[in-house]
């Protein structure tokens, strides 16, 4: 008798777990504490349209070549239209607000 | 990579680690202890969260006392932003085309009904966990301990779909395609090729983990399971496998994933070697779930230490630990076989004689005598991948 109570139980529980992915799942915004400065709008315009702020924060302290590969990687191989003034004023924020102080 | 010359590299890797030039600095142990976030994902508990788009979330380091790890902390890694919010599962098929006798689209209920349904225990590892262990940082997320879980995955052998719908002799590679699609069109899909002679029996398309349906963010409704090897070819809400008789050129294959092609798999920050190979097989590795660096253990107390190990299916035959900072080891007690690619737990019991901070070190060895590398042993590669060092656990008896 217990046994089938639990059988029962067992399946009400995967019916409901089949029921979360039935309907449109939700993945959070996270807001991320990106440093405000010059430069800031050239980020928020390119780089958030195909990733969060989180890749940015979490690469860890870089080199200015480091970021440069970076943006070089996400036209080239992302294609991301990124125009070359822009490509100036995003490595110039990156390396301020998250290098490591060496150019290389 | 054949078989044989993955045994080559590896045990190349594991024994040469003499007379280096390297600037790199010494790696370390990778961090711990990251804060979990307080924003919850569809399935999961609270994790440690990298991003929200795509999403990427790490399992805590307590979850790796089990020996399965649960879906709601297996962690989470996608490459591309757009991944579908809603998946119908009647209407749902996967197609099988290219240089097959019979095109096919099957359907899951199809692929839960007509095909023998099987099982198999594996453990599922970014190639970049543990990055935050080298010096100088290689780009890329910088995961603690946790890109990693272990589940039970059932589903159909991809040997069996491909049977059905019958491989042309020319038939070399199998080029795998999910639903995650990029914010450009012109960017290129997360698309994954397998040499033919790389898919064995125990590879599968899965659609259960532990005995639930996949969870969403892990790859709903079908995935590919690849015991042994690294998780960037299980390629998640597998919609279209395509077979050719030519590898194409694809960014995912040929600039991603991919480790020096030498002896020790390393390089300087100067200068990158080349060529490279792809990151492959996973190598020997433990990680120690219980006690958490920094815990305060009291004296007189029966401490003890569990974790999990694992290797790329040859198997682990020991893990080892230390407390005398690797001057002698001791065997911990090792759990029954869920398969040669699962997790071992290992549990190990000592009570504390000394007051003061006492190193935890955890060894894993495998079947072939490979073991795992002291932190400071383990070469810089610049994508940060395939790190295993010795598992260290600082705590503090008083």
């Amino acid at each position: 008798m217990m046994i089938k109570k639990l059988i029962l139980l067992v399946g009400l529980v995967s019916s409901t777990l089949f029921a979360q992915v039935k309907s449109e799942v939700e993945v959070p915004y996270v807001s991320y504490e990106i440093k405000m400065g010059k430069g800031f709008d050239a980020v928020n315009g390119n780089c958030l349209m195909c990733h969060s702020f989180g890749y940015i924060i979490n690469q860890g302290p870089q080199s200015r070549e480091f970021w440069k590969k970076k943006i070089d990687k996400m036209i080239t191989h992302f294609k991301a239209p990124i125009d070359e003034k822009s490509q100036k004023i995003i490595l110039d924020y990156l390396y301020k607000h998250y290098g490591n102080g060496k150019l290389k | 990579m054949k078989r044989r010359d993955f045994f080559k590299v590896s045990i190349a890797a594991s024994t040469a680690i003499v007379g280096s030039s390297l600037s790199a600095g010494e790696t370390t142990q990778p961090i711990t202890g990251r804060s979990i976030s307080k924003f919850t994902f569809p399935e999961k508990k609270p994790m440690i969260t990298y991003s929200d788009r795509p999403p990427l979330l790490e399992a805590p380091r307590d979850v790796f006392t089990q020996s399965l790890t649960p879906n709601d902390e297996f962690f989470v890694r996608w490459h591309l932003p757009d991944i579908p919010t809603y998946i119908d599962p009647d209407t749902y098929t996967i197609k099988i085309d290219g240089l097959v006798e019979r095109e096919l689209n099957i359907s899951l209920k199809s692929l839960k009904h007509d095909f023998e349904q099987v099982e198999v225990t594996a453990v599922l590892q970014c190639g970049g966990n543990s990055r935050s262990a080298f010096h100088p940082i290689p780009g890329g997320i910088q995961w603690g301990s946790g890109a990693m879980g272990c589940a039970k995955w059932k589903g159909v052998r991809l040997s069996d779909i491909l049977d059905r719908a019958g491989l042309k002799k020319n038939a070399q590679w199998i080029g795998f395609n999910g639903l995650e699609k990029a914010a450009y069109y012109k960017t290129p899909n997360f698309v994954r090729e397998l040499h033919l002679e790389e898919l064995d029996d125990h590879v599968i398309l899965a659609y259960e983990m532990n005995g639930e349906d996949l969870p969403y963010l892990n790859g709903y409704p079908l995935r590919l399971v690849l015991p042994g090897y690294y998780s960037d070819s299980w390629v998640k809400m597998m919609s279209h496998i395509t077979v050719t008789n030519k590898y194409k050129s694809l960014f995912f294959m040929d600039e991603a994933y991919r480790v020096p092609d030498n002896k020790t798999e390393s390089e300087t920050p100067e200068k990158h070697f080349k060529p490279t190979k792809p990151i492959a097989k996973m190598n020997v590795k433990s990680v120690i779930g219980y006690p958490l660096e920094g815990a305060k253990i009291s004296h007189n107390s029966q401490l003890v230490v569990r974790g999990v190990a694992f290797d790329s299916g040859l198997g682990i035959k020991d893990v080892k630990i230390s407390l005398d900072d690797g001057k002698t080891w001791e065997s911990s007690l090792l759990d029954n076989n869920a398969g040669r690619y699962a997790y071992k737990a290992f549990r190990f019991s000592f009570k504390p004689s000394t007051y003061g901070k006492i190193n935890i070190m955890a060894k894993a060895i495998n079947r072939l005598g490979e073991e795992q590398p002291l932190a400071k042993d383990i070469l810089w590669n610049h994508g940060g991948y395939k790190y295993n060092g010795i598992d260290v656990v600082t705590i503090e008896v008083v």
